[in-house]
C-alpha cells in the first residue's frame, strides 16, 4: 500500500463511514475496481484500518461531545438515583446502551464468519443494491405511514426501549459488507416514527460508542511490532479519516434537516450494479 | 424481575471469565482466550445490576 492508496483510503473510510452508502463495502469494492492488491489480513493493513476507526471515532465525539457531556452525566445520575425518572439525557443514554448491546453481541459472534463468507466483491455489490432498496423502501414506508392523519413524529427521548433495542440491532446487518450500519439504523429510526433528523442524530450517536468499542478493543493490532512499518500511514491516515468524518456528520445534520435518503439510494443501486456487472463478467475480482 | 437481573448478571460474569481464561470456544473463530468475548459479557452483567438497581428502586 503506497501512501497515496492509504491516504484515499482514509478519505473514503471518513466518508463512507457515516454517509449511508457502507464503507466496509466501499473498502473491498473500491480497491478492486481500481485493481489495488491490499491484503486485507496483513497485520500492517490491519493497523492502519485500527487506526482510521480510532481517526473516526474521535471526531464523532468531538462533534457530539455537549452531548456525551450530558448523556453521562444523565446516566450516571440515574444509577445514583436508582430510577432513569423524566430526564431525557438518562433516557437517551440508556437508549444507546440498549442500542449499542446488540451490535456488540453480533460483532464478537459474527463479524468473522460473516467476512469471510461475504467478502467477494459480486456478493458485497449484490448488498449494496439491497442496501439501496431498503433505503428506497423505508422512505416509502415513511411517507406512506405521514398522511393526514397520522400521529406526529416522535422524539428520540420519547422512544420505548424496545424500539431503541431494534435500531440497535438493526445496525448489526451492516456486518454484511455493502450494508450500511447508518443507513439501516436511520431506516429503523424512520420506521419507529423519529424525524429524519432525529433518526440520523440517533444513528450516529448510536455509532460513536460501536467505533470507538472497535477501535479501543483492536488497539492491541497497533502496537505489534509490524505496525511500525505503517506508522506514518496510519497517523496521517487516521488524522484524514477525523476530518473528513467530522465534515461529513456536519453536512448530513444539515442535509437531514430537509431531506431524505433517496439520493444515496440511488448512488448505491447505480454503483452497486456497476460493481455486480463487472463482478460478474470477471472484470474485477 | 430482581432475582432475574441477577441471575442474568452472575451468568454473564461466569461466561466472561470462561471467555477470559479460553475455557469457552463457542461462537470463537480460533482457540485461545478471547478478551473481546469476555468484556461484552462483563458490560451485559454490569448492564444486568443496572437493571437490578432501577427495579429496586420502583419497589
Amino acid at each position: 500500500m503506497t501512501f497515496l492508496q492509504a491516504m484515499l483510503l482514509a478519505v473514503l473510510q471518513g466518508v463512507s463511514e457515516l454517509f449511508p452508502i457502507s464503507s466496509l463495502g466501499h473498502t473491498v469494492l473500491l480497491p478492486a475496481l481500481l485493481g489495488w492488491k491490499i491484503d486485507r489480513s496483513d497485520p500492517t493493513f490491519l493497523a492502519f484500518v485500527v487506526a482510521l476507526h480510532f481517526g473516526t471515532a474521535l471526531a464523532l465525539l468531538v462533534f457530539y461531545w455537549r452531548d456525551w457531556v450530558r448523556i453521562v452525566r444523565g446516566l450516571c445520575a440515574s444509577v445514583l438515583r436508582g430510577r432513569i425518572g423524566d430526564d431525557p439525557d438518562a433516557r437517551l443514554g440508556w437508549l444507546l446502551v440498549i442500542g449499542t448491546l446488540p451490535l456488540a453481541l453480533a460483532g464478537v459472534f459474527l463479524e468473522k464468519p460473516v467476512r469471510h463468507f461475504f467478502g467477494s466483491p459480486a456478493l458485497v455489490a449484490g448488498f449494496l443494491i439491497l442496501n439501496a432498496v431498503v433505503m428506497f423502501a423505508g422512505e416509502r414506508l415513511r411517507r406512506a405511514e405521514r398522511g393526514p392523519n397520522s400521529k406526529p413524529a416522535q422524539a428520540i427521548a420519547t422512544l420505548s426501549y424496545p424500539s431503541g433495542a431494534q435500531i440497535g440491532f438493526s445496525q448489526a446487518f451492516a456486518l454484511l459488507p455493502g450494508i450500511s450500519r447508518s443507513g439501516s439504523s436511520i431506516v429503523a429510526g424512520l420506521l419507529f416514527g423519529l424525524t429524519h433528523d432525529d433518526a440520523a442524530r440517533f444513528s450516529f450517536l448510536l455509532a460513536t460508542p460501536a467505533i470507538a468499542a472497535a477501535s479501543i478493543l483492536e488497539l492491541p493490532k497497533l502496537l505489534v511490532p509490524e505496525a511500525h512499518a505503517v506508522l506514518v500511514e496510519a497517523l496521517a491516515g487516521g488524522v484524514l479519516a477525523g476530518i473528513t468524518a467530522y465534515a461529513s456528520v456536519a453536512f448530513l445534520t444539515r442535509y437531514f434537516h430537509s431531506n431524505d435518503l433517496r439520493p444515496f439510494g440511488w448512488y448505491c443501486l447505480i454503483f452497486g450494479t456497476l460493481c455486480l456487472t463487472l463482478a460478474l463478467m470477471k472484470v474485477i475480482v | 424481575m430482581k432475582l432475574l437481573a441477577v441471575v442474568i448478571a452472575i451468568v454473564c460474569f461466569v461466561l466472561a471469565a470462561l471467555y477470559w481464561t479460553g475455557t469457552l470456544q463457542i461462537g470463537a473463530s480460533e482457540p485461545g482466550p478471547h478478551v473481546k468475548h469476555a468484556i461484552v459479557f462483563i458490560v451485559l452483567g454490569l448492564a444486568s445490576l443496572v437493571w437490578f438497581r432501577f427495579q429496586g428502586a420502583r419497589s
